[in-house]
């Protein structure tokens, strides 16, 4: 049996619409103790990712924008995107040649990780570092939560899952070491009392951090006082232990002062999970942008569903399951299919950053703040492979990241170019990510013309 | 000189197995009532140091020629094989050496030097030999005893922070989602736990507030809930143990009722990948119920033809009210009268997942508490009794009652009495609470202030101040005390334990040995089944061990339960009736239940309740090489593995575990070699390469004597069409055939078996590894149980009484 946090149905859902719920980060709200260069909307730098995973690839001929190199015409799956095109990049010829073998186990581990999954059903499972987790060591570092792992789908798939390989590969995109993999929740409740304890509200959060402040204070007083009655060796000891309480401390005074200067609007937990696919991709997508706005944390994954899926769609019109379809022999009308559930994907995710456009944060909006990957592992489902990813970067602008593009790359080039490059502009400097051989430099550059 | 009586308890306990019989040491009983607290340093100028040193025995010629003939061929300093130079050895003082020399016991007594090619000496030689060894040792070390360092400051484990608060608090809290995993060492979990990093700490501080509120019951709950999900591998088509007979399925969840009130009792179902509701066929009846009483009955439809699922569980809510405190809340549905399910026949025994084994009918997925709405009051719970030792009558009071009931909770939290100072801290958090929510609130800020204290959350051994460097000393009193209830509870001590510790009586032998046998009469000495055992033979892999469903589609989690709870109450069976520890290598009966009992072909055993079963021969069950648990863990999720058999073997029961493999070493795929081969032809590999084969030679042979066992533990006589062959050996160069005969290759050598459970106990009662110095004292205990037929608590009072137990060095 699996015991899942405390949770609670206090008033209402947590009303799906970002709007009610965004309180912007005005200018005068950066309080002046803070220099603005240390915020995440600091107007030069960034330091948050986010990444977004679509499963079983697309339909590329419905993807492809048509134009040049810009976004001037966008492509039907990519249509959602109209509104925030600006601010936003198709990049494509990306792979994974690390994730063959063609399977959809490795697709979902590949994409973050670029590396080779052991192939195995059992517990020896042995992955990589993902990218996610590299960036969270660094920007992870000062926050409530070092990053956030989200997903959809609430069923534990337990044994096999795709031939050969165990399920971990296929559930999780996250892992924060070869042999980790992160876990990550589908439950909007459960998330909300990750990011927000118990009571969602401004006082109760400060009051309840106030709590462990003091308790804090007594351990510390405590050790102080054991650490006189003992020998050297101990007492080393016990310093090792107030080096733990004072990390604690800190980020429970980061955690203060995240509450002060990003003040959140009294918020209700969310008591269930959504009926409807859709309501509870918005919940999850509502919960990412609390979570960046309140500087809880600066890492997020999320995967929009799990490889294999077998979900229906009847919310954009597909009443068969996905992964069948997208087997679909070069059948038009099973193509067609497809599409629309790669722009029915494209549009959550378009609600998503339209959000973040809305909500101003410091000399921009958060989405200027943030930089967003979303796209698949696989490329054509049809037959598994791993070229022609489709692949956005969304978001960044305080970074130097112009948007419109179309970055099109003559030769299959690895996706952990792009990786690195994400990495390299959040500040953790690496001379390579798994297969990488070099930069996407073009992304971060002003267009020339 | 009162000191010296004091190490003459434990030199005159070492010596009265150690020398010749004729000896009459010190009773234990004249040192033993002359306990000063101050005299806890070993003086070196003890009489019975003298004693020992004087007491040379006339043997050593008979020794020496054995090393000469039999070893030096190989060990001598020219040849220096293993960096093992034994003529030097022999020459020099044997303490000094004491570490090389123990390997060499071991290596002697275990048959696996000198080498198997060569000219091996006569049975009796080897023993002469060994007994020679092993006493100059012991005297050795009883000249300088040396029981070694346990860590300063030693944190309770995940186990035993879930116990500790179940007994200080009467609360079951669910320590998984609480603290993480602790990481573990030497094979048990206690031993690296020193550590306290940032994670730990923030979680211990919300563990602190969770619980403290949920003990005290505190007034201003806002409703909560937890919701439960259920493994998915689980069969819901039988009666769950524990619910009602009748029902099938479903869960039964033991729940903390915060205050009395009105609770909310959702259940969601089983949904497939579509998220449709799975085995949903035709309506069925599900009951929602707390302490076996019905609260409400549901009847579940399949949806009317072209609608989705959404609505068939949108609305499985019932409210009930409730008191505080423990209840239990089952979710059950009724069993159909139905022919079709009794004739089920294997291997379709398993209905849990919708692509390979679809259900038959629905199962629950999750059930979520929620409450209480319009809560009416804390109630009467066996918490608050524990902590309201006193009411205040009035304000005036208040201050008095909240100092008793914080000295009560903190010296038994703190395992230990304590002074004004002590209070000092939890008072002022009284305070606090106090004025911002009354005398509860203050209660229960000021328990929360406990909870995270070091001296709770660690278990403090201090040496004595002033003591010299590297000098033994005896742990007394309050230490002791928690060094007994944590290795037999995984728990705190308890009052008597407590109060006789405190007062000195925990030093007299007959009081030790009395406190002992009552701690592992009390049910809390069940620990060493769950936390000991569990880890001892791996059954908490078991968890994790998922075998392939297309080759295995018999296993459920249902099977997987069965098998842990077999191997648990056959052990414990064992422990509790104090029998011969051998008795767990060679049994004539074991616990069953239907389901088990059908996976092994045992018949006329019906229903989900476990009991004990005579078995024979023929049904290939029995001691623990036997059970399907352990089995199982030792086998990859396709197929047997004999090298991860011997290894677990050679490791948990022989006691002589082969080095890890060389780094690189690719694993045997599977693939590469012919399938027609028999694993034993497959494994042949690891014998003719030769950077393999030294340590396989030992391993494999002992894994194949078990190869009528599939991966699940079935009995089998073929493997993929081919005959099993299950000849096998041991270490010590003995052959046997099958199960049957390494059972027997095990009792004819039981020193091996019970030295090697010795030292797992006692690595699980110090917390941690065991070391060459803790040799004679292994020994000793082994000595003691062998004349009363390895009885377990002889071993348990041994380990107790041990040096390593009862001592501690100063760094």
């Amino acid at each position: 049996m699996i015991i899942l946090k405390k949770a609670l149905p206090r008033r209402t859902f947590l009303r799906g619409a970002g709007a009610a719920l965004a309180l912007p980060l005005l200018d005068a709200m950066i309080p002046s103790l803070t220099a603005l260069a240390d915020t995440p909307a600091n107007p030069a730098r960034l330091r948050r990712l986010g990444f977004v995973y679509m499963p079983m690839g697309c339909d590329m001929t419905r993807w492809n924008p048509p134009g040049g190199d810009t976004l001037d015409d966008l492509s039907p799956s990519l249509s959602p995107l109209e509104a925030v095109k600006k601010k936003i990049a198709v990049i494509s010829n990306l792979e994974l040649r690390n994730a063959y073998p063609g399977t959809h186990a490795t697709s979902n581990s590949a994409f973050l990780s670029a590396a080779t999954a052991k192939r195995t059903e059992s517990t020896d499972y042995h992955l990589g570092t993902t990218v996610d987790q590299i960036a969270a060591r660094e920007i992870g570092r000062d926050t409530q939560l070092p990053s956030l792992e989200l997903s959809m789908d609430l069923l534990s798939v337990v044994g096999q899952c795709d031939n050969g390989y165990a399920c971990v590969y296929q559930n999780n995109l996250s892992w924060s070491s070869p042999t980790t993999p992160l876990p990550a929740e589908a439950h909007p409740r459960v998330v909300f009392e990750h990011l927000f304890g118990e009571q969602g509200g401004t006082a109760d959060r400060r009051s309840a951090l106030k709590k462990r402040a003091s308790l804090l204070d007594s351990v510390s007083d405590e050790l102080v006082r054991l650490q006189k009655t003992l020998g050297p060796g101990d007492r080393h000891r016990v310093g090792q232990y107030l080096e733990s309480v004072r990390d604690v401390e800190r980020r429970i005074q980061q955690a203060e002062a995240a509450v002060g200067e990003n003040p959140l609007p009294d918020l209700d937990r969310p008591t269930g999970v959504p009926a409807a696919y859709a309501d509870h991709a918005r919940l999850m997508f509502d919960l990412q942008m609390l979570a960046l706005q309140g500087d809880i944390t600066r890492v997020i994954t999320f995967q929009l569903a799990r490889e294999t899926s077998n979900r229906t769609y009847p919310e954009a019109g597909v009443s068969e399951p996905h992964h069948p379809l997208t087997h679909h022999g070069n059948d038009p009308e099973k193509i067609a299919k497809v599409a629309k559930i790669n722009q029915f994907h494209v549009s959550l995710f378009a609600g998503f950053l339209k959000k973040l456009e809305a909500t101003p944060e410091g000399n921009g909006s958060l989405l200027d703040h943030v930089l967003y990957l979303y796209g698949s592992g696989m490329g054509n489902p049809n037959v598994h492979d791993h070229v022609n990813l489709p692949i956005i970067v969304a978001g960044g602008a305080a970074g130097n990241m112009q948007g419109g593009r179309h970055i099109r790359h003559n030769e299959a080039t690895p996706l952990a170019n792009l990786h690195l490059t994400l990495l390299d502009k959040v500040g953790v400097k690496l001379d390579s990510f798994a297969d990488s051989d070099g930069k996407i430099d073009e992304l971060f550059k002003p267009i020339s013309i | 000189m009162v000191h010296r009586w004091i190490i003459g308890l434990f030199i005159a306990a070492s010596l009265a197995a150690t020398c010749a019989a004729d000896e009459q040491p010190a009773t234990p009983s004249t040192a033993g009532r002359i306990a000063d607290r101050e005299s806890r340093i070993v003086e070196r100028d003890s009489p019975l140091f003298q004693l020992a040193a004087a007491n040379d025995s006339p043997d050593q010629p008979d020794f020496n020629r054995f090393i000469e003939s039999h070893c030096l061929d190989c060990h001598d300093k020219t040849v220096k094989k293993a960096g093992l130079a034994l003529d030097e050895l022999i020459a020099a003082d044997m303490n000094r050496n004491a570490e090389a020399w123990e390997k060499v016991v071991r290596k002697l007594m275990t048959r696996q030097m000198p080498p198997r090619e060569t000219r091996r000496p006569h049975e009796r030689d080897y023993e002469a030999a060994v007994s020679w060894l092993e006493s100059a040792l012991d005297k050795a070390a009883a000249k300088a005893p040396n029981p070694g360092r346990t860590e300063t400051f030693r944190r309770l484990n995940r186990t035993e922070y879930q116990n500790t608060i179940r007994d200080l608090l009467r609360l079951e809290v669910d320590v998984a989602s609480l603290l993480p995993a602790d990481e573990s060492s030497h094979g048990f979990d206690n031993v690296t736990v020193a550590d306290l990093s940032p994670t730990l700490l923030n979680r211990y501080i919300s563990a602190a507030q969770k619980i403290s509120r949920l003990a005290v019951g505190a007034a201003s709950q806002e409703p909560g809930g937890e919701t439960f999900r259920v493994r998915p591998d689980i069969t819901q088509d039988t009666h769950t143990d524990g619910l009602p007979i009748g029902t099938r399925g479903g869960t039964l969840i033991p729940y903390n009722f915060p205050q009395e009130g009105e609770y909310e009792i959702q259940v969601h179902l089983m949904r497939d990948r579509n998220e449709g509701v799975e085995g949903l066929h035709e309506p069925h009846e599900l009951e929602v119920q707390i302490d076996r009483a019905r609260v409400e009955l549901f009847t579940i439809k399949p949806p009317p033809k072209g609608e989705s699922d959404q609505s068939v569980d949108a609305n499985l809510k019932s409210r009930a009210k409730v008191t505080a405190g423990p209840h239990k809340v089952g979710v059950a549905f009724l069993k159909k009268p139905s022919s079709l399910l009794e004739t089920a026949r294997q291997p379709l025994n398993v209905h849990y997942n919708y692509y390979r084994h679809p259900r038959i009918g629905p199962a629950v997925y999750e059930v979520s508490i929620i409450g209480p709405f319009g809560a009416t009051g804390p109630g009467e719970t066996p918490s608050r009794r524990r902590i309201f030792i006193c009411r205040p009558t009035g304000p005036g009071d208040e201050d008095e009652c909240a100092t008793r009931i914080l000295s009560n909770l903190a010296r038994q939290a703190y395992r230990r009495p304590v002074d004004a100072e002590d209070l000092r801290g939890p008072l002022e958090f009284y305070r606090q609470g106090r004025a911002d929510g009354g005398f509860e609130a203050g209660i229960e800020m000021a328990l929360s202030s406990l909870l995270v204290k070091p001296q709770f959350l660690f278990r403090i051994e201090r040496d004595p101040p002033g003591i010299p460097p590297a000098t033994p000393y005896r742990i007394e009193g309050a230490e002791l005390a928690s060094r007994l209830s944590f290795f037999l509870w995984s728990s705190m001590p308890d009052d008597e334990l407590l109060d006789l510790a405190v007062r000195g009586e925990l030093s007299r032998p007959e009081v030790l040995e009395q406190q002992v046998r009552r701690m592992l009469a009390d049910d809390r000495s069940r620990s060493l089944v769950k936390n000991f055992a569990g880890q001892w033979l791996y059954l908490r892999n078991l968890e994790a061990v998922i075998p392939d469903m297309r080759l295995f589609p018999d296993f459920d989690d249902n099977l997987r339960q069965a098998f842990r709870q077999e191997t648990e109450l056959f052990f414990d069976s064992i422990l509790y009736e104090d029998r011969s520890v051998l008795d767990l290598i060679k049994a004539d009966s074991t616990y069953l239940n239907e389901r088990l009992a059908r996976h092994y072909g045992i018949p006329h055993v019906y229903g989900s309740r476990f009991r004990r079963v005579t078995v024979d021969d023929a049904s290939h069950r029995g001691g623990l090489l036997r059970q399907g648990s352990i089995l199982t863990v030792t086998s990859y999720a396709t197929r047997t593995s004999p090298v991860i058999r011997g290894h677990w073997i050679l490791q948990n029961l022989v006691g002589t575990p082969p080095p890890p493999p060389p780094p690189n070493v690719p694993a045997l795929e599977d693939n590469s070699v012919s399938s027609l081969l028999s694993m034993r032809e497959r494994l042949s590999q690891h014998r003719a390469n030769a950077v393999c084969a030294g340590c396989h030679q030992q391993m494999d042979p002992v894994g194949f004597s078990l190869e009528n066992y599939d991966a699940v533990g079935r009995w089998r006589t073929l493997d993929a069409g081919q005959p099993i062959d299950a000849a096998g050996g041991l270490v010590d160069g003995s052959e046997f055939t099958g199960v049957a005969g390494m059972e027997q290759a095990l009792l004819n050598r039981p020193e091996l078996f019970v030295r090697t459970l010795t030292e797992k106990l006692l690595t699980f009662g110090l917390g941690r590894g065991v070391e060459y110095y803790d040799a004679p004292a292994v020994r000793q205990i082994m000595r003691n149980a062998r004349d009363d037929k390895y009885r377990f608590s002889r071993l348990i009072v041994g380990i107790v009484n041990s040096t390593p137990f009862q001592m501690r060095k100063s760094p």
